[in-house]
């Protein structure tokens, strides 16, 4: 019952983070697209394309989350994004390069990366790091162990 | 996982196409279109011609960085104002800025905005020949060029 308790809450907490993430970004393309590019990590082919389509990939595996739905493919995502942002902003940091963090605003010099914003993704690491292991290596599937119905039966 | 992805890009791509500030699907990040001026002219001056100007001495090197980088190490004859206090620094300086020379700002790093922002507030406060050396001091030191430091 804790287990399942624990489950629900960081599913919830990470789909929050996600929604969080996304508005901002959603509201302003525009400077998404040039955080994305300060951050040199991708050609610039692929600046604008990323800063147009990643933030919605933020709003459907928050929504996904949140609303219980497709819960392996979601949490699998997750890992892989904060995965990615987390290499990308130490990287930087390792390279000296000072970019703003664009993580949950895209307002330039809002937030400049540094060893805060990396210890803050790596508690949402973490978090998506437990519902990795509870959704997808714990055992059952993870749609019957999480479908909120049959969590109260157990 | 696919799905989401699948259904997200598909909510973004439509998204951003009927949105009023929909941005292009490539965009052109070259520095000529990233570092223009109110009426959309690249404000870019290459290393060639900052250092020929420097020659000549029609230049004037403007600073965008903080005090503390800029007594770290300078452009040889580089004034400071720092971006951060453009208002204070502005008033101080602004005697020195008028003259025929062209006016360059810059900062440091391939992405450092700051001398972009001061080139844009000094064509704003009236002063006509201001361009933009990108990455301006990692490149002056890389030609090997005059500094100074301390200031």
């Amino acid at each position: 019952m804790r287990g399942q308790f624990l489950y629900h809450a960081a599913r919830i907490v990470l789909g929050l983070i996600f929604l969080f993430a996304c508005y901002d970004k959603i509201l302003h393309p525009g400077e998404f697209a040039e955080v994305v590019y300060n951050y040199q990590l991708l050609p610039d082919s692929l600046v604008n394309v990323t800063a147009i389509l990643l933030p919605w990939v933020e709003l459907a595996l928050g929504l996904s989350l949140i609303f219980n739905v497709w819960i392996p493919g979601a949490v699998l995502l997750g890992n892989l994004l904060l995965v990615a942002f987390f290499s990308a902003l130490l990287f930087n940091l390792a390279r000296g390069l000072d970019v703003s963090c664009g993580c949950f605003s895209t307002a330039p010099g809002e937030e400049a990366i540094d060893h805060f914003t990396v210890l803050r993704d790596m508690s949402f690491l973490l978090v998506s790091g437990y519902l990795f292991y509870a959704a997808l290596l714990s055992g059952s599937p993870a749609a019957e162990k999480a479908a909120w119905p049959r969590a109260e039966t157990e | 996982m696919p799905a989401i992805i699948a259904v997200a890009c598909l909510i973004g791509l439509a998204v951003n196409q009927f949105r009023p500030d929909g941005i292009a699907l490539v965009g052109d990040w070259s520095q000529d279109a990233r570092f223009l001026d109110a009426a959309g002219d690249s404000l870019v001056v290459s290393i060639e011609t900052a250092e020929q100007l420097f020659r000549q001495e029609r230049a004037l090197f403007v600073d965008a960085r903080s005090q503390r980088e800029y007594a770290a190490g300078h452009i040889r004859g580089a004034l400071s104002i720092p971006w951060q206090e453009v208002d204070r620094y502005f008033i101080e300086m602004v005697d020195r800025l008028e003259g025929p020379h062209t006016i360059i700002t810059y900062c440091d790093g391939e992405t450092c905005d700051l001398s972009h922002d001061l080139a844009l507030f000094l064509k704003e406060m009236g002063f006509e020949n201001v361009r933009v050396l990108v990455n301006g001091w990692t490149v002056w030191k890389q030609g090997g060029l005059p500094t100074d430091e301390g200031g």
